[in-house]
């Protein structure tokens, strides 16, 4: 995230600060084919959360928090408990959350009333029409209604804050009722931007696209081209900047001069008007800052855009302005904003009754009250500004979700801590990822000798991979890391003949497919493909929609019985004398290094000893059609690819001698008949692919052939726990019905939720799995296996806290952002999403590049901070965040909650206001089922924890839990 | 057996405006909104019996369950006055068979494709609803047998067609395009309307055979009619000048734009001159301005589909290039090959618009082959950029339409105007709190 530089002293000329300024609130997302989970607002991230969100989101134009609708929603479901409401508005409110405001009414209740009513309402026509039907809630007491309507009447009335911005010419003409200078600007803006980022679709690209882009632009208009009607007149200006040369700031410099924007008003005018058009700003501005994601030879700048930008803004303010008859200069236009329209007293009186009803005041009591005592209401109304109340919400919202979860991990830790010393019969690794949780269940369910772990999905192997097919290698690893080493897939050399000929027959194939797509575009080869092969086409696209797996099917066994792909290795051991050329990576591991990574993983994890003869490690990726945001479902801790490779590549490692005599040496002994298995879980169609079997040895069959048939009924129950949560999959199904079901959905194009991805994330636990295993935790925690008995310096935690913090932080607050205002941070509904570019998607036919997640990804989740709880003492915490400077940020800066859990005592300390406060754990009884699906298929909502009962020993789940009643609602679903 | 034609004919067409009916029934008189399943079996049984309807036809007029039946099917008045009659008359033949089917498979298509596409959007009733109303608009055309019945079904199409693109009515963009595609349509219609009007003045009936007496008419007359006509298709067909509201269209979800933009309605034009072709034949003037409107529309939209960036931008124009033939071809007389050509480059389309989303997973799929530069770039980059703009801007038509029609808006601005003002005196407006 280079560039985020708010460290460095700002420049002094003031167009260049606004710029800077601007670089770090713009969306940074790059082009969309790899897709990075990232903090929304990482420009932000060195402020406190709350000082930081409400700033951003005032930058953007956006919402900080959820809508109070939206909280009050949440509050009526017990997603908010009232008490805990009752206990963040009295935090807030400090000392003063008793005084009294009128009567015996407290600021607090004042404040209560407010965010669970609707007393602040501003829609009058409603209110006015439901008191008029006779349904609204005024209508209950129709006396102290009246009192209220004739007590507002007198005055005085309450003026709430005006948050109108007035920050740009357009702004203005607008309220006053003129053109928006905005859609022809944009119209214009859009059409130029998307022809010069264009990566590959178009068949012409913008002319002159390498000279840059206010170059390349303003030689387009200098030659001939017509602006646009509402511009009209800014090929003149264009022309002067080809002749004169000028650079991009010394255009925005002029243009700024003549729309009369000078002194003080320069830094925040050119900051607006880089946020109008944030999707498109933001990718010149990130292509800026990583020009090798830039399909052209010259890198985009902001600067440029703006440049151009304004060249076609000026023209149409000026036309704007004079149709409306108001001055262009800035300081002469401004004063000229409309005052705000004043606010109709029957919400006054609203207001005045909700907060009657609320401190119990008669209709005589309310008519008594003087000028004084009213104002002190109302002074108190606009203390209790919405933001302030959503704050307030969102931490009280936190709270209720916090304190189900802590006590939950208390119960369930206090329970006894028996275990089997038999050697376990297999081990399986699965990434940290939440939505990994339901089939590690799934999988510890069936039998108390699978053991599973959680470790970052890379699997501690950096590297850059590249796949048989893969033009050119790319990272494979956290994107804060960058990797040292390159690894091949390679065909196998009794393959490599059919290799090589497959190799042409394919790359032969994609050309005339590729031509295929692109000539169907054109006039003759239109015509051409449509008299050919339209009906063909029809009938693929007929059978893709009605019968999506079945096709998929065919032509995955036709393409297997006529080009199978060849059996491959990969490069992961280099041989120590090949030493790289310089520049280059070397090409897969020395056998130190080699070792190093796998007693690296084992490690972190706490897998030692003990070794099972089978050990699974499982990368996993996701897979979908007409799905521009795939790649977003893909591994986090791989840099949004997936994480098969590296799952290949520890394991083929892992079971060479060499690497294991050397990794002994490390301190870890992994007994010889202990085999290592690579494998991919696709979390979209739920299926489970290993690598390299045929290395596997005939003695080991057996053992892997139970392995792979628990693998086979975990991934049944677990689509079937996913499938609870879509409303087009019966809640009765069976795990067979809930396999076909997902498999249908990652084949189908008409699917725009192929899987609900981290949309449930909300909780990340580092610690031991024999703490939380057996604990429901509804596919919402990333679990990280660490074993702090086994880390005596906190070098592991370090290094797991330095990795997974960043990661589950930015996951969880993409979601967070994407969640809260889905318009602005996220990109909206899918369904009118257009691809422009291959960089990113459009709504309909034009609009601002779209970044975030699509609503159909983030419906369900709910947007919270990430509980992260770790098995470790706080003074191993704070000496860890005393290290990792990151880490320390995010966690003193509130992005992350931080809970400490004593691997000794248990005990439950949180991280608040700059230090650990102990958690008074409230004794709970968890509801105790005998199967996961037993407690999850009984309703689509959010679940508590329960205990699952064969995930546990028999002993250990005591009497003290009560069985949960056949026929529960949980939560309504 | 001609009685299960007769039972046929009215059933593909009206099944799917009937399911419409009941969706609408069931959310205005029962409570509660209906559920997904409820509004989607009742839309799609609509269309089932529309497709199994259509097929009977089919059938029927191949010979299939006694002799083949064809031509004029009777169904009584629609309206008489004196000697002015509307006949409800519907026509089988060769054409109206295979538009009939054709239309109908492809709706069912996209109505199972938008069960999961629009599951839990806000809008899913609506859309649903609005597809059976374009299902019967479609049938209409397709099988009506005369121009009075054939516009009935026009206006449907471009009504569906118009609400479709202002789907998401919450933003501004898809209201200004919708706005823009109905304002179209509503000038271009005008051509059908009047032509329908004056076929019955010049020949007694509107019936498309009664078109076969256009060789009767005088030359100038007969032109006059056949440009009102192609002025219709120009406009349906979204052929130059008319081009700009077709870009703006792609505003819908994605699969309404493919069965409209990629399928049937873009088509519908094109049939309209296939409906009217006995017209068209004896105007050598008005079939020299199809094609050449057809030609020049073919020219523009290739190039606009070489600058889009955009996948279904760039789609609408390549579509839109073929329309441009299409009709040329027609213009030119062959007949079956623009049936042919119209027919395959539907099945294409549509599969295309389908997948247009898919664009990302492909390009990882394919990689990026070597872009050669075209013969123009090396030839003249200066008159290459000029083309480039020009295509970029999209000959900036919205524009010329704006300016051309610049004096109607004014003067509906300072009605409006007007009326905001009256009704202030009159204080009509909301509740004055």
């Amino acid at each position: 995230m280079a560039g985020h530089g708010h460290a460095h002293a700002p420049p002094a000329d003031p167009i260049a600060r606004a710029l800077a300024r601007a670089a770090g609130v713009l969306p940074d997302q790059g082009p969309i084919g790899v897709f990075v989970h990232h903090n929304t607002l990482h420009a932000y991230q060195h402020l406190p959360f709350h000082q930081a969100v409400q700033e951003g989101a005032a930058a953007l134009g956006a919402e900080p928090y959820l809508t109070l609708p939206a909280f009050r929603a949440a509050w009526r479901d017990g997603r908010i408990a009232d008490a805990d409401l009752r206990i963040e508005i009295g935090r807030a409110l400090g000392a003063g959350a008793d005084e009294w405001v009128l009567g015996t009414l407290t600021r607090a209740e004042v404040w209560h009333t407010l965010t669970v009513t609707t007393a602040d309402s501003d829609d009058a026509a409603g209110l006015a029409y439901t008191v008029h039907a006779g349904v609204a809630r005024e209508c209950e007491d129709l006396a102290l209604w009246q009192a209220c309507l004739a007590r507002t009447a007198r005055g005085p009335a309450f003026v709430p804050a005006d948050t109108r911005r007035f920050r740009r010419h357009r702004d203005v003409i607008v309220a006053l009722g003129g053109d928006d200078t905005d859609v022809a600007v944009h119209g214009e803006l859009i059409r130029l931007g998307s022809g010069f980022l264009d990566h590959g679709h178009a068949h012409a690209t913008l002319p002159g696209r390498d000279r840059g882009f206010l170059a390349a632009v303003s030689a387009l208009y200098a030659g001939g081209a017509a602006a646009p009607r509402g511009c009209r007149g800014a090929e003149a200006d264009m022309q002067a900047v080809v002749d004169s040369h000028a650079d991009a700031l010394g255009v925005l410099r002029a243009v700024l001069d003549r729309l009369g924007v000078t002194g003080d008003e320069v830094e925040p005018f050119v900051f607006a008007t880089a946020l109008a058009l944030p999707g498109w700003a933001g990718m010149f501005s990130r292509l800026e800052r990583h020009p090798h994601e830039h399909a052209g030879a010259t890198p985009p700048t902001l600067a440029e855009f703006l440049a151009v930008r304004l060249l076609l803004e000026r023209c149409a303010i000026e036309r704007a302005a004079a149709a409306v008859g108001v001055p262009l200069a800035w300081a002469d236009l401004r004063p000229l904003a409309p005052s705000p329209s004043p606010r109709p007293a029957l919400l006054d009186a609203s207001l005045l009754w909700w907060l009657a009803r609320a401190g119990g005041f008669t209709a005589a009591e309310v008519t008594a009250w003087s000028d004084g005592e009213l104002a002190a209401l109302w002074a108190e109304c606009a203390a209790a500004t919405p933001l302030a109340r959503r704050r307030v919400c969102h931490e009280a919202y936190e709270r209720t979700y916090r304190r189900g979860i802590l006590d939950a991990v208390a119960a369930r830790r206090a329970l006894p801590a028996e275990w089997s010393t038999d050697r376990p019969r297999a081990q399986f690794v699965f990434c940290i990822d939440e939505r990994e949780e339901s089939i590690r269940r799934a999988v510890e369910e069936q039998h108390l000798g699978y053991l599973t772990y959680g470790a970052a999905g890379f699997f501690g192997v950096a590297i850059d991979y590249q796949g048989l097919y893969d033009r050119e290698p790319a990272a494979h690893c956290p994107v804060v890391v960058t990797p040292g080493h390159e690894v091949h897939e390679q065909p196998v050399y009794t393959e490599l003949g059919w290799h090589t000929l497959r190799q042409r027959l394919r790359s032969r194939w994609l050309g005339w497919e590729r031509a295929a797509a692109a000539s169907s575009r054109t006039l003759s080869g239109g015509a051409g493909y449509s008299l050919l092969l339209g009906p063909v086409s029809a009938a693929v696209t007929i059978a893709q929609v009605l019968a999506p797996r079945a096709f998929a099917a065919l032509t995955g066994r036709m393409t297997a019985a006529v080009a199978p792909r060849p059996a491959t290795r990969l490069s992961a051991l280099r041989a120590a004398a090949a030493a790289p050329e310089s520049g280059a990576k070397p090409i897969g591991f020395s056998l130190d290094e080699a070792a190093d990574r796998v007693a690296g993983v084992l490690k972190n994890i706490g897998l030692v000893r003990d070794f099972a003869p089978i050990v699974v490690f499982l990368g996993h990726g996701s897979t979908s059609l007409n799905n521009p945001h795939e790649s977003a479902h893909d591994c986090g801790a791989c840099g949004g690819r997936r994480g098969g490779a590296n799952a290949r590549l520890v394991a083929d490692m892992a079971n060479r001698p060499d690497v294991r005599a050397a990794v002994r040496q490390r301190g870890v002994a992994i007994p010889a008949d202990t085999w290592f298995v690579g494998a991919l879980h696709d979390t979209a169609d739920d299926s489970v692919k290993y690598y390299d079997l045929e290395a596997l040895p005939g003695g080991q069959a057996a053992r892997f052939d139970e392995v792979a048939l628990a693998l086979d009924r975990a991934r049944r129950e677990s689509a079937r726990e996913r499938c609870r949560r879509f409303h087009d999959a019966p809640l009765d199904l069976t795990a067979d019905a809930a396999l076909a079901h997902v498999e249908q959905r990652s084949t189908l194009l008409a699917q725009p939720r192929p899987e609900y991805g981290h949309c449930t994330n909300a909780v990340c636990i580092v610690g031991r799995r024999a703490t939380t295993r057996g604990l429901h935790l509804d596919r919402r925690a990333f679990l990280v296996s660490y074993d702090p008995t086994s880390d005596v310096d906190d070098a592991i935690l370090e290094r797991i806290l330095a990795a997974v913090g960043p990661v589950g932080a930015g996951i969880s607050l993409e979601y967070y952002f994407s969640s809260v205002d889905n318009e602005t941070f996220g990109c909206g509904t899918k369904l009118p999403h257009n691809v422009t570019g291959l960089i990113g998607v459009m709504n309909g036919h034009q609009s601002d590049l779209r970044t975030g997640l699509p609503l159909q990804m983030v419906e369900i989740h709910e947007p919270m901070r990430l509980l992260l709880i770790v098995e470790a003492t706080p003074a191993a915490l704070l000496a860890v965040a005393g290290r990792q400077a990151e880490v320390a940020e995010l966690v003193v800066n509130g992005w992350v909650q931080l809970v400490s859990l004593d691997p000794a005592s248990g005990a439950l300390q949180c991280f608040t206001g700059g230090g650990f406060v102990p958690y008074e754990a409230a004794p709970t009884l968890l509801p105790v089922v005998e199967t996961s699906a037993d407690w999850h298929m009984q309703s689509r909502a959010h679940l508590p924890p329960a205990l699952v009962r064969r995930g546990l020993p028999d002993s250990v789940v005591g009497p003290g839990h009560h069985p949960v009643p056949a026929e529960v609602e949980v939560i309504h679903g | 057996m001609g009685d299960l034609v007769r039972l046929a004919l009215p059933l593909a067409i009206v099944a799917p405006v009937a399911a419409m009916v009941f969706v609408g029934l069931r959310v205005l008189l029962a409570d509660g909104r209906p559920r997904e399943t409820v509004v989607y079996r009742l839309v799609m049984s609509g269309l089932g019996v529309s497709v199994a309807a259509s097929a009977v036809v089919l059938l029927r007029f191949l010979g299939v369950f006694g002799a083949p039946v064809a031509g004029e099917i009777e169904f009584g008045s629609w309206l008489r006055v004196h000697d002015f009659e509307m006949p409800l008359v519907l026509l089988v033949d060769r054409v109206s068979v295979t538009i009939s089917l054709f239309a109908a498979v492809l709706t069912v298509l996209v109505g199972r494709f938008s069960r999961t596409y629009l599951h839990q959007d806000p809008g899913f009733i609506r859309f649903f609803v609005l597809l059976g109303f374009f299902a019967t608009g479609t049938q209409l055309i397709a099988l009506a047998g005369a121009l009075e019945l054939f516009f009935a079904g026009w206006e449907m199409v471009g009504i569906a067609s118009a609400m479709f693109i202002g789907y998401f009515h919450e933003r501004d963009e898809p209201v200004r395009s919708s706005v823009r595609a109905f304002a179209t349509y509503r000038f271009s219609d005008a051509g059908l309307l009047i032509a329908t009007v004056t076929t019955f003045e010049l020949l007694g009936s509107a019936r498309f055979s009664a078109l076969e007496r256009a060789g009767t008419l005088p030359v100038g007359e007969a032109t006059i009619i056949a440009l009102l006509f192609l002025l219709s298709a120009m406009g349906k067909s979204a052929q130059l000048p008319f081009s700009g509201w077709l870009p703006r269209a792609m505003e819908g979800p994605t699969p309404s734009s493919a069965l409209f933009y990629g399928a049937v309605s873009i088509h519908a034009g094109l049939f309209l001159l296939l409906r009217v072709w006995p017209v068209l034949e004896v105007s050598i003037v008005a079939r020299a301005a199809g094609v050449a409107v057809g030609l020049a529309t073919a020219v523009y939209a290739a190039a606009v589909a070489r600058v889009h960036t955009d996948a279904k931008g760039a789609l609408a124009h390549a579509t839109l290039a073929q329309v441009g033939l299409i009709l040329a071809e027609i213009c030119l007389g062959w007949i079956t090959l623009a049936l042919v050509h119209l027919v395959c480059h539907a099945l294409l389309r549509l599969g295309q618009y389908l997948k247009a989303p898919n664009m990302i997973h492909d390009a990882h799929r394919l990689g990026h082959g070597p872009h050669a530069p075209a013969l123009l770039e090396r030839w003249s980059p200066r008159l290459a950029a000029r083309l480039y703009a020009a295509a970029l801007h999209r000959l900036r038509l919205d524009d010329k339409i704006d300016v051309t029609f610049a004096p109607v808006l004014g003067l509906a601005r300072a009605l409006d105007r007007t009326d905001a003002a009256l009704r202030r005196v009159l204080s009509l407006d909301g509740p004055r709190a």
